[in-house]
């Protein structure tokens, strides 16, 4: 493993959600601990299992391994960090201030940016105090700070007044305020991640293209400030034997190997890693162990081909289509496949001859366009995100940002690259489309968070109270929110795939939703190997692991749920989307 | 010298910029909060969601919220008192609050008119 040679101080793995940092992080730790390193490992994962992996009670406090000399653990619950942060701003002001005025402070502290800001926090300790650290030789992380955060930490405009004094402009560091450490600390911490001396980044993905192409985005973006020392992991590759065991074992090896070749060239000269799909869970300290030994998939642990007795997406479309009209939102986070359910959606819609305008933000343009002008009833139309933030950016930079000075406009411009401006100029070029929904069927491929919503809601808010002052009864007010919470009108599908990770950043998303008096209607499971009944044994492996999942979204998660069959092809063009609408339990063994 | 003391409304970045849209009124009052600071005012701003203790111990300030709500904030007060309620100053109102002059009137036109869709 190129990554673990001469590790420094510090490594941090990073990646979306599911890919197996976690897994790979406590794995590394292990190793180290092995040759003898005193180590001490760091899990902010929410599904963290690093204490069941060990078999010890953990928590957010340093403890020793003892099962693994040398090793010592500390989880931080980063959801825990933002509601303590929360509770520190809002609990001396309960009763004291007007009931509404405190829900207010608590949405506007509910945001992304505020938990990722209070769990930075969190661990700022162990990147700068030498007497907490001194006893390891190096720290691993399973988590990494996003750029967006980093660079708000570098911009000098953002101290001015606020974090030193506890007063003056705040921007998006407004989260920030409550927190108790000097500027120097967070200084520190920052010139720690960027020392390459100290500070190993390993980007971990998997061999597909739309992830590989997100870890290059990341890769750019952490270089650009500094953290140039990084390593790539490719995680979870179809060894080629299992290729041969059956025709979606290679439809999948053969997709990973074409993804692999084309990786995107400035991950290409990064040193590399590829690891094995492992024919065993990542649980318990000897699977761990063999996580960087390549094993062979042992046949005598073959277990019946799971049963899976799941709906199809067709059958959530029934339920879709006896409105004769609405908005259909698909919500999820990047890389599990709304745009192809939305597109499979509208594209079984519109074969029922319904009128269906089909809307997505998907950056590679092909699905929309070999859909458009394919099918009688359906029109599609693009959103390109990437433009419309821009556009968005530059409106604000150059109206409102105009008569800032160099330092005001650097914090403006940096707010601006937050992820809640790609979210709202998005939401604000769909809107445009949404009206229509109250004549046909408007599927769309992304949706605006629960927070999100409820920040944008304060315009309607305001709007209802004046026509209540006036008494004006007659007036009737329809804001984008209503139109959102009735399920008449607009049903959110939650797009997910069928892996603790991804299902367990689902179900946040729901109750983020909730928040905002939106009751998710349906779940979508993506891709789902078990659903398409797997010969190899790995495969089958999988498919087992599934089922607990698909398990947990049918009885804890969803109202109503559907689970999608990976294909062997890609499901573009309308015969594979509508195949893909009306697979499942039909499913013939590929 | 003259203390200014914003209670701002719940925003979770004083320019605005995570809203539904960036309220030109902020920006530019934040440049205008630079300008007082310059003439040597002293200038406090209180953002509703993180200092709401602040909002809290002011008995005036409470009780305006109490009163009116947060959709009327923001409050200004001079020295302890209210100055402006419901809408940021512009410069010729800080300078004549500070006593000073105001050298250049490259103010906004004012209030919260000034180009957005609020009136």
């Amino acid at each position: 493993m190129k990554f673990l040679e001469q590790p420094p101080h510090f490594l941090f793995f990073t990646g979306k959600g599911g890919v197996g940092k976690t897994s790979i992080a406590c794995a590394t730790a292990i190793e180290l601990a092995a040759q003898g390193r005193r180590v001490l490992l760091v899990s902010t994962d929410p599904a963290s299992n690093v204490g069941q992996v060990f078999g010890i009670e953990i928590g957010n406090r340093v403890t020793p391994i003892p099962a693994v000399p040398n090793l010592a653990a500390l989880e931080i619950d980063p959801q825990a960090a933002a509601q303590a942060y929360r509770d520190r701003i809002v609990g001396p002001v309960r009763g004291l201030l007007p009931d509404d005025v405190v829900r207010g402070i608590e949405e506007q502290l509910s945001g992304a940016c505020t938990t990722e800001i209070a769990a930075f926090d969190e661990f700022t300790a162990l990147l700068v105090d030498s007497s907490l650290t001194a006893d390891y030789e190096h720290i691993i992380f399973d988590t990494a700070p996003t750029g967006h955060t980093i660079r708000l930490l570098q911009l000098p405009g953002a101290w001015s007044g606020f974090l030193e004094e506890g007063k003056g402009d705040a921007s998006c560091l407004g989260p920030l305020a409550g927190l108790e450490k000097q500027r120097s600390q967070y200084k520190a911490a920052v010139d720690a991640l960027a020392d390459p001396q100290r500070t190993r980044l390993v980007l971990v993905a998997r061999a597909q293209q739309a992830t590989l192409r997100e870890v290059a985005r990341t890769h750019e973006e952490l270089a650009a400030i500094g953290l140039t020392r990084q390593y790539l992991v490719i995680n979870g590759v179809l060894p080629a034997e299992e290729a041969a065991q059956d025709a979606l074992a290679k439809a999948i090896f053969d997709r990973e190997q074409v993804a692999l070749a084309a990786i995107p060239p400035v991950l290409a000269s990064l040193p590399c890693d590829i690891l094995a799909l492992k024919p065993f869970n990542l649980v318990g300290l000897d699977a761990l162990r063999s996580l960087f030994t390549d094993v062979a998939a042992d046949a005598a642990q073959d277990s019946a081909a799971p049963y899976l007795d799941a709906p199809s997406l067709a059958t959530l479309v029934d339920g879709i289509a006896a409105d004769g009209h609405g908005l259909v939102m698909l919500m999820g986070k990047g890389g599990v496949g709304k745009t192809t359910i939305a597109a499979a959606i509208a594209v079984e819609l519109a074969h029922r001859g319904l009128p269906v305008h089909l809307t997505t933000s998907d950056p590679a343009a092909h699905l929309s366009e070999t859909l458009d002008g394919s099918l009688e009833n359906l029109t599609v139309s693009r959103i390109d995100p990437h433009a419309e933030t821009e556009r968005y950016r530059e409106q604000v930079l150059k109206t409102k940002g105009a008569q800032l000075d160099a330092q005001g406009r650097a914090l403006l411009e940096e707010d601006l690259r937050s992820p809640c401006t790609e979210e709202i100029a998005v939401f604000q070029a769909f809107s445009r489309i949404i009206r229509e929904a109250g004549k046909k069927f408007v599927v769309m491929d992304t949706a605006p968070t629960g927070h999100t919503l409820l920040l944008l809601d304060a315009t309607g808010a305001y709007h209802r109270e004046i026509a209540r002052q006036m008494g004006n009864k007659g007036m009737h007010f329809t804001t984008p929110m209503m139109q959102l919470q009735d399920p008449k009108q607009t049903k959110v599908l939650i797009t997910t795939l069928a892996e603790t990770t991804p299902v367990l950043e689902a179900a946040n998303l729901q109750a983020d939703l909730r928040r905002a008096g939106i009751a998710p209607w349906a779940w979508v499971i993506n891709n789902s190997v078990a659903a398409a009944r797997p010969h190899s044994p790995l495969l089958r492996r999988r498919a087992c692991n599934e089922l607990i999942e698909i398990e947990a979204v049918a009885s804890r998660h969803a109202i109503r749920y559907a689970v999608v069959p990976m294909l062997k092809e890609e499901p573009i063009g309308v015969e594979r989307l509508l195949e893909l609408a009306n697979q499942g339990q039909t499913t013939q063994g590929v | 010298m003259k203390t200014i003391q914003i209670f701002d409304p719940a925003l979770c970045c004083s320019t605005g910029v995570c809203g539904v849209d960036v309220d030109q009124a902020l920006v530019q009052f934040s440049a205008d909060v630079d300008w007082a600071k310059q003439q040597g005012a002293t200038v406090e701003r209180f953002n509703l969601s993180q200092q709401p203790l602040v909002f809290a111990e002011n008995a005036i300030v409470r009780g305006y919220l109490e009163r009116s709500g947060q959709e009327a904030l923001p409050l200004i007060l001079l020295d302890g008192e209210v100055a402006l309620a419901g809408r940021y100053p512009n410069r010729n109102e800080l300078a004549r609050w500070l006593g000073v002059l105001v050298v250049q009137a490259d103010a906004p036109k004012g209030g919260c008119c000034s180009g957005s869709k609020c009136c």
